[in-house]
């Protein structure tokens, strides 16, 4: 009999209780709580600029202006984009790498705790830097678009500080990434269990290596371009102000040298989470793991070398390097589907709320990649680039993609760091209404965009054939809002009733699953042996595991 | 009931190849370079649809078919394989093989929709500002020049001439614009301290909404113009209408 499943600690730690004071929190090193407050910090991020894109799409539903002005539209949509991409998907990635990786390869903690509490806190003064750069300042909040380009950026043409708080926030924000960065992948290369090969990985610590590699990669450069532009801003230096000698196609380069990878850090984790979630739920062996692993390391690679398809209407990118690169990222991205679906194959479904989740963000991803195989065409992309069908395709890949790797991760393993499980039936409720209202939302956008709406506007005249979409669209929110009330409501009476939910209520397959629920402050007082990349599945079916009964480490 | 449902797909797929030639929703490209750059568009349609549907029908058929009955033990488990390498090998080729044909049609494309004509017929010299247009037309000495642009301002309006090449010299006075017009299926930056040059023959007679498509700031929603394209009497008719009188020509 396992030997794991029961609880050697009945009474936890001080620290460890479900209710440590707030000073626990805010002075904890524990990676699961770091985690945590990694995640809902998210979260709550996601609520706001949440609300700020109901604001868009409120002023978008009819033409004229009902609602806010071209000025504070403009910050709307700036700080919506600022929000989302490094305060809400990017940071809810790194809260789950906090989380699982080591309870995944087997370790006690991170390498190194306290920088991970302090990336933490970083990320914490860089949202709220962020936040005061947009409401808070008198001289109106930054509206330059989530890129910065100079010289709108520029001292000329945007004096107030709303930029240069952004900026600073910004930096905070790459400085934690930096950290975070170091901490996953000196964990995963130092801390693994005996047995943990790398080829026996679960695919999501894989994928969060990759990821911080990436962000080891990208930021320094981006932190170069808004130093400088700082500099312009405040120290009278003419890096990008071609009146002085300088070139704002240079930031565009190191702008998007951050970029792009940056679309791949936003989106790797939760290719990593429905991997993780679809062959448990397909009660099935991952399909092609080591296709995966080879898969995720050239996405790394190759986002590297497509920046500057970004760029192609400047006219000064005329090198077929870029589209080449853009072209060929498709490659292993596909391979990753034909992957998952080679997964199901032959495997008996059962549609968890986390599955359901997981197969939308097949459904909808999939729309996502081709349409950004039409991006990587310069022909093409000179009608698409600025345009809504651009708009509608990020949103597909990072919302209908990453955003729906959120809700499968929390509804995955809620009950392991908690105990305690979420409905499955309001759950469900939850993905119908986001499922639906994010296709309502984004696929008329679309239309409108090959209809030649451009992106960033406050207004548009009648008479385009932009007014219908663009009302479809804004239903489409409401539906969207719908669904993320019923999750609330969900975690609220979930919370209420905390259903227990045992160590292991899905048949999990890595070892987060061979601990109790939540984890002990150490995470493991027993290890199963690690023969593949399934541990905790082959100690509970010897039947078919590659190794011998499970044998106790203390 | 499996016969219906093939039957259904046939119709579906009829239906689909039938309206062959449809244009999306999008403009079908009003001038030589756009007409090009559509032939392209129509392939990667095709190509994204008939690779969505494979993947979706793979994706619904393992769904519907693995799915676990109702009644059916939850602990069992499927069948335990996890790789098949020949079959692994075959799926990263197909879509290797896929893309290496998109792109080098795409490179052809852009060749030719680009590419810059040694003797263009007219040359129009379009500058943005913060917020609006200033048209030229320097050999004809024409320039039209845009109210500061604002809610309910009209955009200013240029002509072209049907079926004759012009070359659109392309710059901005302060911060990065961007000049596209929807129908022509193409637009390109506006930079400060750079001309960018491209060439549009067109090919139907209309009138064509434009925009500027890079976010410059306060107004740019409203910095709106008009294409008129007409005859090239026409077009010299309004050329001397619109030349100052004594004529720089």
């Amino acid at each position: 009999m396992s030997l794991t499943t029961e609880r050697r600690h009945p009474v936890p730690s001080p620290a460890d209780r479900p209710h440590g004071g707030p000073v626990a929190w805010l002075t904890t090193t524990d990676h699961k709580k770091i985690g945590l407050l990694y995640c809902v910090t998210a979260f709550t991020f996601f609520l706001i600029g949440g609300a700020l894109a109901g604001a868009m799409r409120a002023e978008l539903a009819g033409t004229g202006n009902q609602l806010v002005g071209p000025q504070a539209y403009n910050t709307l949509f700036t700080v919506h984009g600022i929000i989302m991409i490094f305060l809400f998907v990017a940071p809810f990635g790194v809260g789950l790498a906090n989380y699982l990786v080591p309870l995944q390869i087997g370790a006690p903690d991170m390498a190194f705790p306290r920088l991970n509490a302090m990336s933490y806190w970083f990320f914490v003064g860089g949202g709220v830097l962020v936040l005061l750069s947009s409401f808070a300042t008198d001289a109106g909040g930054v509206a330059t678009g989530w890129y910065l380009y100079p010289p709108l950026s520029g001292p000329r043409y945007s004096p107030g500080v709303g930029p240069d708080l952004l900026i600073l926030g910004l930096a905070l924000i790459a400085i934690s990434t930096l950290m975070s960065g170091v901490n996953v992948i000196t964990t995963t290369f130092l801390m693994r269990a005996p047995g943990m090969t790398m080829w026996r990985l679960p695919l999501f610590t894989w994928n969060a290596v990759v990821t911080a590699l990436l962000g080891l990669v990208a930021f320094p450069p981006a932190m170069a371009a808004f130093v400088l532009l700082l500099f312009d801003r405040r120290l009278g230096g003419q890096a990008f102000d071609p009146l002085g000698g300088g070139d704002p196609i240079v930031y565009q380069h190191l702008f998007w040298f951050l970029g792009h990878p940056e679309v791949y850090i936003l989106i790797l984790p939760f290719f990593g989470v429905i991997t993780e979630i679809i062959p448990v739920c397909s009660r099935k062996r991952l399909f092609g793991y080591t296709g995966f692993v080879l898969a995720t390391l050239a996405i790394g690679a190759l986002s590297t070398g497509v920046w500057a398809h970004h760029m192609f209407t400047t006219g000064v990118v005329d090198n077929p390097f870029f589209s080449a690169m853009s072209f060929a990222i498709a490659v292993p991205t596909g391979v990753k589907f034909f992957n998952w679906i080679g997964t199901m194959w032959g495997g008996r479904l059962s549609f968890r709320v986390s599955m359901l989740f997981s197969i939308g963000f097949l459904l909808n991803f999939l729309i996502g990649g081709v349409t950004g195989v039409m991006l990587a065409s310069p022909p093409l992309d000179f009608q698409l680039s600025d345009s809504y069908f651009l708009v509608s395709h990020f949103h597909y890949t990072i919302m209908g993609g990453s955003v729906f790797g959120i809700f499968a991760a929390i509804y995955f393993w809620w009950p392991k760091a908690f105990g305690y499980r979420l409905s499955e039936r309001l759950g469900r409720g939850v993905f119908a209404f986001l499922f639906i209202g994010f296709n309502l939302t984004f696929w008329p956008q679309f239309v409108v965009g090959l209809r030649g709406m451009p992106r960033r506007i406050v207004d548009y005249a009648p008479g385009l054939g932009w007014e219908t979409p663009n009302l479809v669209s804004s239903l489409g929110v409401v539906v969207l809002s719908l669904g993320v009330l019923v999750f609330l409501v969900d975690v609220v009476t979930a919370r209420r009733r905390r259903t227990p939910a045992g160590d292991d209520p899905w048949g999990g397959h890595s070892l987060e699953w061979a601990t109790t629920s939540p984890p002990p402050e150490h995470n493991f007082t027993a290890l199963p042996r690690i023969r593949s990349e399934r541990p905790a599945f082959d100690m509970r079916h010897p039947e078919v595991s590659p190794s011998s009964p499970p044998m106790e480490r203390s | 009931m499996r016969r219906a449902w093939t039957g259904r797909l046939a119709a579906v797929a009829f239906v689909a190849a039938s309206s062959c030639s449809s244009s999306f929703g999008m403009p079908r490209g009003s001038t030589e370079q756009g007409k090009d750059i559509f032939d392209l568009w129509q392939i990667f349609f095709w190509a994204g649809i008939g690779v969505a549907a494979i993947v979706y029908g793979l994706i619904g058929w393992s769904l519907l078919r693995y799915r676990r009955r109702r009644n059916e033990d939850e602990t069992l488990l499927g069948r335990q394989f996890h790789a098949n390498v020949p079959l692994e090998i075959i799926y990263t080729a197909i879509p290797v093989v896929i893309v290496i044909v998109l792109f080098v049609l795409s490179y052809r494309t852009e060749r030719t929709a680009s590419s810059l004509s040694a003797s263009p017929d007219v040359t129009l010299r379009a500058e943005a500002f913060s917020w609006g247009w200033r048209f030229g037309f320097p050999d004809q000495g024409v320039e039209v020049v845009s109210q500061p642009s604002a809610e309910g301002v009209p955009g200013p309006e240029i002509l072209l001439p049907l079926g004759e090449t012009t070359r659109i010299e392309l710059t901005s006075n302060d911060v990065i614009h961007a000049f596209w017009v929807p129908d022509f299926l193409y637009k390109r930056d506006a930079l400060p301290g750079r001309i960018n040059r491209f060439d549009v023959t067109p090919t139907d007679l209309g009138t064509f909404h434009g925009v500027c498509s890079e976010f410059c700031g306060l107004h740019h929603a409203y910095m709106t113009f008009t294409v008129r394209v007409v005859s090239p009497a026409a077009f010299d008719a309004w050329i001397a209408s619109e030349a100052p009188a004594g004529g720089l020509a």
